[in-house]
């Protein structure tokens, strides 16, 4: 069952109107909001005494879900990543355990292959009891900072199937009846690198769960337990109605959109396609990856429970007041098609990294369709989720303590209908996830950062620009046998713009030995070895351009040079006006508007032959320092291997057929400065 | 004759309580606030009819510090920081507060990029000077703010909480060569680690600097001219008064200032009716303030902000306002459900009763229609029109759920008074603590209506209506004491020398004497408390451990923390080793203890003024209820539920099965019956 959610979606008989409650009103929204307050309590408690920095980040979710496992209530604050995932959780303790099921087990889980995300991602199931019968369950899920495996963080690239990326724990009590099952726990934490805070984070879990056992309890004291599991499901009637009278509200029709993965290097270059279509028909969305690309070399696949979560996440964009519950699940029809693509993969292929690949290209295509359906709330594409993994002994101490600097950037969201898109926000992975503080990085590790700032002219040009991205660069100062991994993408499938608006610059990070040498290491590698005095740096992107950048206001373009947001030089090349510094002291600028107008001209005139010129002779001029990376991309639409100023070809005709759809076509020829 | 005078200013109304010394009466008055803020206090105080120079004391709590956050009417401001890191207050920690709708920005920071100046410097995370301060950078980033006329500045350096030199030669620059600039440096407004919060801090006090400098520097001189002649003393978020020279240097310590007032108040209030355990609840038009007293204390945080995203790192007393007043509208939702709020109808155009053009009907049209409010507030000022409640209540809930206009109005407010509790229970009951220990402090214009039927909700047994229950928070800021809040980062574990500790609180507690004693506080008057915030090894958050002084042995401190986290969150880890995380001191200026006036009390049966009919809540029929005058009941007078007592200010609603009793101070003391 667990392994084919579209089965198990089916539409619902409940229809708009079709809909009555046995409860009364009042019983109803105080029971509904009664839930929404226990999963809030849960998250508060994780938050209060959780060791894992990652989860103190926020990279965590909270659910209760009803005696069949169908989430009736997700946390308001939850992570994006985790919002389809954690009745896959309940279903499948359910299916394991069935009958044994007893009141006092706790149990834990992180399979991906039974509807999880990634090992990292570890879920605490309680089931509640109520008069001896099996009741409701109450599930906390958290990301623990190691779940052991070759790379610290488990996170390798590398790894092809997942043995030996980090422990696999399908479900299995960690309290039996109220028992404490220590040898459980240690067998757990004994296989990962921080076995007393990977404790620490199983506790504060565990007793997250038992405050939504005694407010469950609570409840049933004051209405009954039949009124209970009437709201449990009239809860999720609730959410299902709710959502198919919005969907019934949209015009029908079909739309197919596709994002792509860099690239599988076990094969020739060229981008990997995820494709998603959507179909609404009535009061019912279905959704169909099953074009997708078949599952690659390197763990940026996903299983089906991360691609679950991900249409839903995608969908509930453009739905922000709609609660999530099961009863959302059942308005959306989801088919993945068979197994052994890259949104499906099966068991044991390795899908750690799902969340920087398939999961952001689901949720950035449907970002695109549902700005054509909603055009009041379009979204052009943002960054790319990225996380660099430093590891090594630190110097600084004597006994050379292990350390792990662990750290992901926000960056730039994609332009918007009449708004100009988000500077340094959380990834769409999860608004909610906050980067951590440098200094408290830096007394934890041998790694002095030497830069977390905004990258002038990374917001990708649009009449709305795409928010900026952020450069973060760093020293390893007394580290010693130091590796650095990373995961992220879109070095080559760079985050894009919409209705015209054009795409920001690439992920990938840039090595710099201590002799000066410079190297530049892409979007995906792991356990590259640094030494002292060796420094890095990374940008995050900016967001995609939303509409012809020919048409953005000149002076919103002046506003953002006196800010440096945007350069003068690229105010030119990005979008044809002409600022002249006035006293840069002052921060005064101005507009030379008649220039304006002709550059605005030339560059009308000329746009669509730079995409067509020859590629290979972009790639020397890039090589030979002529042109800089955003040229490359913004004007010729040609993909490089960065470091070397080698093209690729196939990558760059697909790059060059997608800026034709996203772009080119929706560009106009009248000119449209307007004066003064 | 002497007086004490308290004078709170909020948005609306200006509040006074004055505090005769010698028949220790209270009275009050209260008038609307005025454009110049200062004529509105004067105004008050000739309300009030008292000659200044009979005050011997003037405390003063006021928003104008936070709405000129809120309303952005903030001077132009610079900030300098170290290179590299020139948008670390515009990066935040990424996060947005409404994860879903990508249409809703967080608020952008006090100051603008072009505003952010960099110099080169850097010190590392243990406090070692990587990078001197570049004077020849610095003197050239004071030479742009003076041509760009900029008085005002924020020096925030990376780590400078480890040292804080450099900052200090910047500041020394700046006061060299702009010798009128106003500066704020975060090494001494928040000697703490984690940059963004450092420098949130320090900017939001350079940015309310100029603003409350001038507004108290006038409000003394106005005040002096009135003939008073003593200390200005304003009450500051943390819950305690300073003096306008200390507001002066702290300026963000006033944000919050008037939310402190009302949980001040609540904790006087307790303690004075003997009650340990206390929750103060506020509810006014449009939103309702929270606060928690345990064991006589009020809870103080130090994650705080007036805006997301920025926050205000001083210690503040936790105050949780949630969009639920008396103007919060009942609403039905797209899937039929009964909701309430968090719109409100607000001042203008009001509820449906105030006959301004309101057609939605909300909380305060529902009391009204129930009976449980009067047709006539204010002593007459304001007529209800009960029959526009009928039909906004009819129209909105009634039609749509088939409800009789009662039954609407009934549910409209079970729903709201479910959504209270909810929110009461989120930050109160379920951290341990039986509600059956607590006592409800009901105030604000609407607290005394829904107190008692919110107390039964959570069996709370008992509830206080202050003699005032409009102007509690004016009372709040007659009966404080002078307070500043020192802390100093202190990391260690196993090992740390208790000798070491001792030195650090020694000197945080010099640095406690030496703002006293700037303040005119004489040395017998000061008392200062320590507290040390501790965690389990691998954990985020601390809890605050008093410790006594001097500090021979952490051993009692560690096992209190134990202890605590036992009670706060459930469980403890006893074998896993407890971190200090850092110093607190507590200086408090002990000032002169006033004691409100005692009646002597005899029990009578006082006669009602009139009657009507009024319908409860959990009570079908109508009952027949006697209406009482509140300045007719004098102490000891004791009525039995159903009852409703008038005010000028406020209704007080017992309800059947409770009864109530008025105190030696004039408190209305109701005791509620709670199911068995």
């Amino acid at each position: 069952l667990a392994e084919h959610p579209h089965r198990d979606l089916a539409p619902s008989v409940a229809t708009a109107s079709a809909l009555k409650r046995s409860l009364d009103p009042v019983t109803f929204e105080v029971l509904k909001n009664a839930f929404a307050t226990i999963v809030d309590e849960m998250a508060e408690q994780i938050l209060r005494t959780c060791h894992s920095f990652v989860i103190w980040s926020r990279d965590f979710s909270c659910a209760l879900c009803d005696r069949d496992g169908n989430t009736v209530m997700q946390g308001s604050q939850d992570i994006a990543t985790q919002v389809g995932i954690l009745h896959f959780m309940a279903k499948a303790v359910l299916e394991n355990f069935g009958e044994s099921i007893a009141p006092g087990d706790v149990y834990v889980i992180n399979d991906p292959y039974s509807g999880g995300t990634h090992f990292n991602d570890v879920t605490l199931v309680r089931p509640i009891f109520c008069d001896e019968e099996l009741f409701a369950f109450a599930l906390a899920c958290g990301h623990w900072a190691d779940m052991g495996g070759r790379v610290p963080g488990s996170f390798d690239i590398s790894a092809r199937e997942h043995f030996g990326e980090a422990l696999r724990i399908t479900p299995v009590r960690v309290w039996k009846a109220g028992e404490y099952l220590s040898d459980v726990v240690r067998l757990i934490s004994a296989n990962t690198r921080v076995p007393s805070d990977i404790e620490g984070d199983l506790h504060a879990q565990a007793k997250a769960t038992a405050v939504a056992e005694r407010e469950l309890h609570r409840l049933v004291g004051k209405y009954s337990k039949s009124a209970i599991l009437t709201a449990f499901a009239e809860v999720q009637d609730y959410v299902e109605l709710l959502t198919r009278r919005r969907v019934s509200e949209l015009p029908d029709g079909v739309w197919e959109n596709e994002d792509y993965i860099d690239a599988d290097p076990a094969t020739e270059e060229g981008l990997i396609p995820v494709r998603v279509r959507l179909k609404i028909s009535g009061d019912q969305m279905y959704y169909d990856l099953s074009g997708s690309h078949p599952a690659i070399s390197i763990f940026l696949n996903a299983a089906f429970g991360l691609s679950f979560s991900s249409v839903i996440a995608g969908t509930k964009t453009f739905f922000p007041d709609v609660p999530l519950n099961s009863g959302f699940y059942r308005a959306v029809d989801v088919n993945l098609g068979p197994e052994g693509s890259v949104v499906n993969a099966p068991w044991p292929i390795a899908v750690t990294g799902g969340a920087s690949g398939v999961h952001e290209k689901i949720m950035n295509a449907s970002f695109e369709m549902w700005s054509q359906i909603m055009p009041e709330r379009a979204l052009a594409c943002s960054f790319n989720l990225e996380y660099l993994l430093v590891g090594g002994r630190d110097g600084r101490r004597k006994d050379r303590p292990y350390f792990m600097w662990y750290d992901w950037m926000v960056g730039g969201w994609g332009g918007r209908n009449g708004k100009d898109g988000c500077n340094a926000t959380s990834p769409v992975f999860g608004v909610g996830l906050a980067v951590q503080p440098l200094e408290g990085q830096e007394r934890l590790s041998p790694v002095l950062t030497s830069t977390h700032e905004l990258v002038p002219d990374s917001g990708g040009p649009g009449r709305y620009r795409g928010g900026c991205g952020v450069q973060k660069g760093a020293l390893l100062r007394e580290g010693e046998r130091t590796v650095m991994s990373y995961s992220c993408d879109r070095a080559r499938s760079i985050t894009w713009g919409i209705d015209g608006g054009l795409p920001s610059l690439p992920h990938g990070v840039w090595l710099q030995r201590s002799d000066g040498e410079r190297h530049f290491l892409g979007a995906v590698f792991s356990n590259v070895a640094i030494t002292s005095g060796d420094s890095f740096t990374r940008p995050s992107a900016g967001g995609g351009g939303f509409g012809d950048p020919l048409e953005r206001d000149p002076l919103a373009v002046r506003e953002d040079v006196a800010d440096g947001y945007v350069t003068v030089d690229r105010s030119l090349t990005d979008y044809g006006v002409v600022i002249r510094e006035v006293d840069a002291e002052l921060a005064e600028y101005e507009i030379d508007w008649e220039a304006t107008e002709h550059a605005r001209g030339e560059i009308r005139s000329h746009r669509l032959g730079w995409l067509a010129e020859d590629p290979e002779s972009v790639a020397a001029r890039y090589r030979s320092g002529e042109l800089d990376v955003m040229d490359v991309i913004r004007r010729y639409g040609v993909i490089l291997d960065w470091g070397s100023g080698s093209l690729f070809p196939r990558t760059t005709d697909q790059f060059r057929a997608m800026l034709m759809r996203r772009a080119v076509a929706h560009w106009t020829k009248a000119p449209t400065v307007p004066l003064p | 004759m002497t007086v004490r005078v308290a004078v709170d200013v909020g948005g609306t109304f200006t509040d006074v309580c004055v505090l005769d010394e010698s028949s220790r009466q209270v009275s009050v008055a209260k008038v609307p606030s005025t454009a110049d803020l200062i004529d509105g206090v004067e105004a008050g105080i000739r309300a009030a009819g008292i000659n200044l120079d009979e005050a011997v004391f003037f405390g003063h709590g006021t928003t104008i510090a936070t709405n000129a956050l809120i309303t952005r009417q903030l001077p132009r401001v610079a900030m300098v920081t170290t290179r590299g890191f020139r948008d670390i207050i515009e990066i935040r920690r990424g996060t947005k507060d409404e994860l879903w709708d990508a249409y809703k920005d967080v608020a952008p920071p006090y100051i603008t990029r072009r505003d952010r100046l960099v110099v080169s410097e850097r010190v590392d995370a243990a406090g070692r000077i990587v990078q001197p301060l570049v004077e020849a950078e610095a003197r050239e980033i004071v030479r742009i703010l003076r041509r760009r006329g900029i008085t005002t500045v924020a020096v925030c350096f990376i780590n400078a909480y480890a040292n804080g030199t450099n900052e200090q030669k910047m500041r020394d620059i700046l006061e060299d060569e702009l010798p009128e600039a106003s500066i704020s440096i975060s090494s001494e407004i928040l000697p703490e680690i984690f940059e963004h919060e450092r420098f949130s801090t320090t900017v939001t006090n350079a940015v309310l600097s100029p603003l409350v400098f001038q507004y108290l520097g006038e409000l003394g001189r106005r005040l002096e001219d009135d003939g008073y002649g003593g200390d200005l003393l304003v009450l500051h978020s943390g819950g305690g008064v300073m003096t306008a020279k200390g507001a002066a240097k702290f300026p963000a310590r006033l944000a919050g200032s008037g939310l402190a007032a009302g949980a001040v108040a609540t904790r006087h209030l307790a303690s004075l009716c003997d009650f340990g355990h206390a929750i103060g609840f506020d509810m006014g038009g449009t939103s309702t303030d929270i606060t928690l007293v345990l064991d006589g204390q009020l809870r103080v945080t130090k994650d705080w902000s007036v805006e997301y995203g920025y926050p205000i790192c001083f210690p503040s007393i936790e105050v949780v306002t949630i969009g639920a007043g008396g103007g919060s509208l009942g609403w039905i939702d797209d899937a039929g459900s009964l909701r309430n709020g968090p719109q409100s109808a607000g001042a203008y155009p009001g509820p449906a009763c105030y006959r301004r053009g309101g057609a939605s009907p909300t909380n305060t049209d529902a009391n009204l229609v129930l009976g449980r409010l009067g047709e006539t507030l204010i002593g007459g000022a304001l007529q209800l029109d009960r029959e526009a409640a009928e039909s906004a209540l009819t129209a909105v809930v009634g039609a749509p759920l088939e409800l009789e206009v009662a039954d609407a109005a009934d549910a409209v407010l079970r729903v709201a008074n479910a959504n209270m509790a909810d929110a009461l229970r989120l930050i109160s009951i379920r951290r341990g603590h039986d509600p059956r220990d607590f006592v409800l402090v009901a105030f604000g214009g609407a607290g005394p209506l829904h107190g008692a039927d919110l107390a039964r909700e959570l069996s709370i047994p008992a509830v206080l209506v202050p003699p005032n229950p409009g102007i509690t928070s004016a009372l709040g800021c007659l009966l404080v004491d002078v307070r500043h809040d020192l802390s100093s980062m202190f990391l260690g574990r196993d090992g740390v020398d208790p000798q070491e500790v001792e030195a650090e609180f020694q000197r945080l507690e010099a640095e406690g004497y030496e703002r006293l004693a700037a303040e005119g506080i004489a040395e017998m008057e000061m008392d200062l408390q320590r507290t040390i915030d501790m965690r389990y090894l691998g954990q985020w958050r601390s809890l605050a451990i008093p410790v006594s002084s001097p500090l021979t042995s952490l051993q009692e401190a560690i096992a209190a923390f134990h202890d605590q986290h036992e009670r706060e969150h459930g469980y403890n880890r006893l074998e896993t080793p407890v971190e200090l995380y850092r110093l607190n001191v507590t200086a408090v200026g002990l000032t002169h203890k006033p004691e409100l006036a005692r009646h002597s009390r005899k029990r009578y049966r006082p006669s009602a003024q009139s009657k009507r009919l009024v319908r409860f809540d959990s009570v079908e029929e109508w009952l027949e209820t006697p209406v009482y005058r509140r300045e007719d009941l004098e102490a000891g007078a004791s009525i039995e539920g159903p009852a409703i007592i008038e005010q000028l200010d406020s209704t007080v609603v017992i309800p059947p099965g409770s009864s109530s009793e008025v105190d030696d101070w004039l408190n209305i003391r109701i005791e509620i019956s709670l199911p068995a």
